[in-house]
């Protein structure tokens, strides 16, 4: 844990069991960054993860802002953010790829 | 000669619960600490992949019944099955060492009931098996949603000889006394006892006073009925990109969805996936197996309802695709 902010607060979410090693966990923070920085787009909100500051970053178009701790906290923040339910069986997920999300 | 209890005719112990109540880690624990002596064990799982069986190794033998439900579906598999039993036991000499106990675990979509009358109109079957025992396992941080909302869940709980209540050190103690109130209502015969992780503790202090949560009357209510789907992932899969999904799936749908349990290779090893519901347990790293075993690795099984199946797997490959 971090001395100054006290973060993370718990140990590992379940979504960060697959690493391992230092290398695996910082490869796996930027890939997730980049998942949902491809799934929130649609709804207007931006995802950053850079692997420095501890957290996920959210932010909308209109500059509102949220570090969230964990993969479990993202979609009720964006969720809030966006002002729509985020479901990933919405039929912008399940449609045919060729007509685009 | 010395008989065992039921003249000699092989005991069996019915375990049964809901999705997620924790069946398997319960028997897990009983058969490490050989509670049933020389038992078979017969796993019945509700979808096509078979994922208890990696935990279940302290048996004489196991057999998994996959690809229906034995209380319905696949009852004559069962059947079959417990005659092979009665068969090989019979050729063994009755002076040496026989398998007297067999124990099947139910999926968590059925209902005990049918499967012990099944046994029992069975006519081979009734001079060779004896059902000892239903106990049924229910999950103290779910059952009460459990209750509400699923007339199974309440048929597992009239059905049984015995309830052990698992998750008790996480549950809630007002909500546990509910429940508590709610399961003597609903089954005054049964003894409760509870457990975590399978190792008997004591029942929680609990008021004595709380009162069993009001059920609705569920016989006219149309609910869609539960199903398995199963997802196959590969040897190749991004796990992140699926946790990112399965936990906005979790967050969106976590109540149609009831089960999710599967074996996923990651870069940290095989890990074992389980969620009922919103929660998920902390993964298991499991021990890497031979060229043979882990052949259901990268199969997630997802039961629920309210969705369908094709589009979890269409939802999952647009998020493993996503780049950024």
């Amino acid at each position: 844990m971090c001395s100054i902010c006290g973060f993370p607060a718990s140990p590992g979410h379940w979504t960060e069991a697959g690493g391992n090693t230092a290398p695996d966990r910082l490869r796996a923070r930027f890939r997730r960054g980049q998942v949902l920085k491809s799934v929130l787009r649609s709804y207007g909100i931006t995802a950053h993860d850079g692997g420095v500051i501890p957290g996920i970053q959210l932010a909308t178009f209109s500059g509102a802002q949220v570090i969230v701790p964990d993969l479990e906290a993202v979609w009720p923040e964006a969720e809030r953010l966006a002002g729509v339910v985020i479901d990933p069986l919405d039929p912008r997920f399940t449609r045919p790829e060729s007509e685009g999300v | 000669m010395n008989q065992p209890a039921g003249e000699g005719r092989m005991r069996l112990t019915v375990v049964g619960g809901y999705l997620g109540s924790g069946k398997t880690t319960w028997l897990r624990h009983q058969l490490f600490e050989r509670r049933f002596g020389r038992v078979q064990v017969l796993v019945n799982e509700a979808a096509e992949t078979p994922v208890d069986d990696a935990l279940l190794g302290q048996a004489e033998g196991l057999r998994v019944l996959s690809g229906g439900c034995v209380c319905c579906t696949a009852r004559s598999e069962l059947i079959a099955a417990l005659r092979d039993l009665c068969d090989a036991r019979s050729a063994r000499d009755s002076r040496g060492a026989r398998d007297e106990q067999i124990v099947l675990e139910t999926s968590g979509l059925a209902d005990p009931a049918p499967i012990v009358e099944a046994i029992r109109a069975d006519p081979m079957l009734v001079y060779h098996i004896v059902v000892s025992e239903v106990v049924v396992i229910v999950d103290a941080l779910h059952a009460l949603a459990q209750l509400r909302s699923e007339p199974l869940g309440r048929k597992q709980i009239e059905t049984a000889d015995r309830l052990v209540l698992t998750k008790v050190d996480v549950a809630d103690p007002g909500k546990l006394g509910r429940l508590i109130a709610t399961l003597r209502q609903l089954n005054p015969a049964a003894p409760i006892s509870a457990a975590v992780l399978g190792s008997p503790i004591d029942l929680p202090a609990v008021d004595p006073d709380a009162m069993p949560e009001p059920l609705p009357d569920l016989a006219g209510a149309d609910m869609a009925p539960v199903f398995p789907a199963r997802l196959m992932l590969g040897d190749d899969i991004d796990w992140t990109a699926f946790a990112v999904w399965l936990s906005a799936l979790l967050h969106a749908r976590g109540d149609d969805v009831l089960r999710v349990k599967g074996v996923v290779r990651t870069p940290a090893g095989r890990l074992l996936l389980q969620a009922v519901r919103r929660v998920v347990q902390s993964p298991e790293i499991l021990p890497e197996q031979g060229p043979e075993g882990g052949r259901e690795d990268g199969t997630i099984v997802v039961i629920g309802r309210g969705y369908e199946a094709a589009d979890l797997s269409t939802s999952l490959r647009r998020f493993t695709r996503a780049d950024g």
